[in-house]
């Protein structure tokens, strides 16, 4: 009974899929020049500057915007604190996602955010909480991420309000797949004050090549 | 030489004194100099302790403050590094701010406003913070300490400070009375660019690092804004302090000043330091009123002193230039005698002189009075005994008597006239009109009127003169000469006598020599010959009067020429008469005159 009903969500879950063949987007998002060459290094971290935001070396995100339902179940994600550092430092995802934010360092730590999108102040906790402390981000919007403990540590989540989306590469090279077709927008976030956008018409099957200069 | 004896202290005198006075007066100049610097040093030596003073206390003051602003200052390092504060700083959560802040600053504020503070004065009365334009993000009531909305204005800045700065603040106390809080200002950077992107502006209770307790009667307090916050003064004396305070600000604004002023009448001295230079906010001033009643007391001891030893300066100056002045005064004392019998020397000769010449004068106008008083007796006389002679009946011997009385008459006329001339003469009277004379003939006239007399054919004449030999002179005195002398010859001669009349031109002169046989002059009375009323030892039966040859020699004197005696002796008696010719004219004239 157990794994019918396993069965069961699973089959509703990957028809769609299987059933329609999704559309695909991939492209480059032009990103702001940076001082070091672009290697694939998956480390960077957020930094501030006059008050703007933003992944160093940067990163973008790629996400897809209309009216999509919300799904009835959303996976649980994790953004920990490894070395002193969030990780990974960005965050996409969608609204109504919950977040644990374990500590994996020797320290405490006390996550908090001030952001308006979602205020939240988790307290001291050491390493090993179980389960780790967990935010649900109901609000769409960026939410920044500190330790009171660690005020060099800073994190960032982007709640969006679609489930199509993904973070590129440190060249901006991005792909979406299983995308619906019709008519959309597609949006990439920079920075906390830059999001570049463009109109997509989408096909079963069909990959669109869209790039975010 | 008494009188210039008696003159002599007097002038003298006169001299030391002066010379005294006047070393008196530069020594008391001098004197007086020195008082007058020297009290004035003595004056800017008190003050100039004042400010050492104050300077020492401000410094204390500075170093206080010094450490409350490295309180502050690690105070806000921690501040600065706050997540909490950055959180709501940068992400918007202005909200938060306070809230976040008061967690920190709990500790470092006091409850009570106004309260006696901590020794270091860390504790502070209130706290705001201003975001990165430099406006007052306002707290939620009753938190960070209250504020009057007008004071929490005045925290503003018009940018970011970039260092800790700074200010005074004049409040409004709650239980009454006015106050001046210290407000320093901190900028908040951001951890990733180490920009400011707020402030946050402690106010606190003023330091206070003089010590009151020196019975200096000193004041302090605090100028900013144009208001003074002296909490010893009343409010009248504040105000009026301010004014003066505002006139005189430096606008360089470093270093200490002072000024005299007074409070109720009393002198007080008062220093002034910008407490805040470099700072944004407005400036505010250190003041410092000390009471000058000490001061003053300390000048006056010292100006008694300085007077003293000026006064004694004075005296020794004195007795010094007196003994100067003696020492000085001694040649010119000298000088003065020799000089002064000089003088009465001279005024003696003057006198004497001024005598001698009166006494000429009065003889010459007397012998003039007399001639002209005794002309007209004579010509009465004379007129009277002629008329005589032409009566008759008288006996021969009475005619021959009356003729002798007339000639005797003529005698006295020739020498009333003599005397007139020489007195004319003698009072500078006589005036020249000179002519050209013929000497020659002169001479030529008198052999004529000779030849009349009846004793001349007994003389033997010889003439030698040239034709004409023209002399320069007036001719009826020049006719005097000329007969004075020949009557001379005829006179003194012997009854068959010899007579030589020479004359010749040499060296622009005329020498006219008359020669008689005769007596002669006796060589004891040549000398004298010449001198009036002087009859050289001749007999009484000679007709004269002693005049004709003064006469004569004292108008060739006045023509230019003179008179002198050749020889005279047993057998030769010779006279040489100069005269000077008609060709000097001009020059004898000019000589004359």
């Amino acid at each position: 009974m157990k794994n019918f009903g396993l069965t069961i969500v699973c089959a509703l879950l990957l028809f769609p899929v299987r059933g329609r063949a999704g559309a695909t987007i991939e492209g480059t998002v032009a990103l702001p020049k940076s001082r070091l060459a672009p290697v694939p290094n998956e480390r960077y971290e957020i930094v501030s500057k006059a008050g703007v935001l933003a992944t160093y070396p940067p990163r973008g995100v790629v996400y897809l915007e209309g009216n999509f339902s919300a799904p009835a179940h959303l996976p649980t994600k994790q953004v920990a604190q490894k070395n002193l550092a969030f990780a990974p430092p960005l965050l996409a995802i969608q609204v109504g996602t919950k977040v644990e934010f374990p500590n994996l360092d020797d320290t405490y730590h006390n996550i908090f955010s001030y952001s308006p999108t979602k205020r939240f102040d988790l307290g001291r906790y050491p390493a090993g909480e179980n389960p780790p402390p967990s935010v649900v981000f109901d609000k769409p919007g960026l939410v920044t991420l500190r330790c009171d403990i660690h005020e060099h540590m800073r994190g960032l989540i982007l709640v969006l309000e679609t489930p199509y989306f993904t973070v590129t590469d440190a060249t901006g090279r991005y792909r979406l797949t299983n995308l619906p077709a019709g008519h959309f927008v597609l949006k990439a976030w920079i920075d906390s004050r830059t999001t570049r956008e463009r109109p997509v018409d989408l096909q079963s099957g069909a990959t669109a090549r869209v790039d975010l200069p | 030489m008494k009188a210039a004896a008696e003159s002599r202290p007097a002038g003298i005198g006169r001299f030391r004194l002066r010379l005294l006075l006047a070393m008196m007066v530069v020594i008391a100049l001098f004197v007086s100099l020195g008082i007058y610097f020297a009290d004035r040093r003595a004056a800017q030596v008190t003050q100039d302790e004042l400010r050492r003073d104050f300077q020492l206390e401000l410094d204390a003051l500075h170093r206080l403050e010094d450490l409350r602003y490295a309180a502050v200052a690690d105070r806000s390092n921690s501040f600065a590094q706050n997540s909490r504060i950055h959180a709501a700083l940068e992400d918007n959560a202005l909200d938060l701010l306070y809230p976040s802040a008061e967690e920190e600053l709990r500790d470092l504020l006091t409850n009570a406003e106004g309260s006696p503070n901590d020794a270091a004065g860390l504790h502070a009365l209130f706290y705001r913070f201003l975001d990165g334009r430099g406006e007052v993000l306002a707290p939620p009531a009753g938190e960070a300490g209250t504020l009057l909305p007008n004071e929490q204005a005045a925290l503003a800045q018009k940018s970011v400070p970039q260092t800790i700065e700074t200010g005074y603040l004049p409040r409004r106390l709650a239980r009454g009375g006015s106050a001046v809080s210290e407000i320093i200002a901190v900028p908040i950077r951001s951890t990733e660019d180490n920009e400011v992107i707020a402030t946050l502006v402690l106010g606190f209770q003023p330091l206070v690092a003089i010590n009151r307790d020196r019975g200096s009667g000193m004041k302090s307090g605090i100028l900013t804004a144009g208001k003074l916050q002296l909490p010893d003064l009343g409010p009248a004396a504040e105000a009026r302090l301010a004014g003066e305070l505002q006139a005189r600000l430096p606008t360089d604004g470093g270093g200490a000043h002072s000024f005299r002023t007074t409070i109720d009448g009393r002198p007080q001295l008062l220093f002034f330091k910008r407490l805040n230079p470099r700072s944004h906010y407005p400036p505010a001033y250190e003041v410092c009123l000390y009471p000058l009643k000490q001061l003053l007391a300390r000048e006056r001891t010292l100006r008694g002193q300085i007077l003293g030893a000026g006064g004694i300066l004075l005296l020794g100056g004195f007795v010094a230039s007196h003994f100067l002045a003696r020492r000085l005064s001694r040649p010119v004392e000298k000088l003065a005698v020799v000089s002064e019998e000089n003088r009465a020397q001279r005024q003696k000769a003057e006198a004497q002189l001024q005598t001698t010449s009166e006494e000429l004068q009065r003889s010459a106008r007397f012998s003039a009075d007399a001639s002209h008083q005794l002309k007209s007796p004579i010509t009465v006389l004379r007129a009277g005994l002629d008329s005589l002679l032409t009566r008759e009946g008288f006996s021969t011997e009475v005619y021959e008597e009356i003729e002798t009385l007339i000639h005797q008459t003529y005698r006295l006329t020739g020498v009333v006239e003599d005397l007139l001339l020489l007195s004319r003469m003698d009072a500078g009277k006589l005036r020249l009109n000179l002519r050209a004379v013929d000497l020659s003939r002169l001479v030529a006239e008198w052999l004529d009127d000779l030849a009349t007399l009846p004793e001349a054919a007994e003389l033997k004449v010889e003439s030698d003169l040239p034709n004409e030999l023209l002399v320069a002179g007036e001719k009826k005195y020049t006719a005097v000469v000329v007969e004075n002398l020949l009557d001379n010859a005829r006179k003194y001669n012997y009854r068959d006598g010899r007579i030589r009349i020479r004359a010749w031109e040499k060296n622009r002169r005329i020498e006219l020599r008359v020669a008689n046989t005769g007596r002669g002059i006796p060589a004891e009375a040549q000398p004298h010959v010449f001198e009036r009323f002087h009859r050289a030892a001749v007999s009484n039966d000679v007709a004269g009067h002693g005049l004709g040859l003064n006469l004569a020699r004292e108008l060739l004197r006045l023509h230019g020429g003179d008179l002198r005696l050749v020889r005279s002796d047993a057998q030769w008696t010779e006279f040489a008469a100069l005269f000077a010719t008609a060709n000097d004219l001009d020059g004898v004239a000019d000589a004359a005159r």
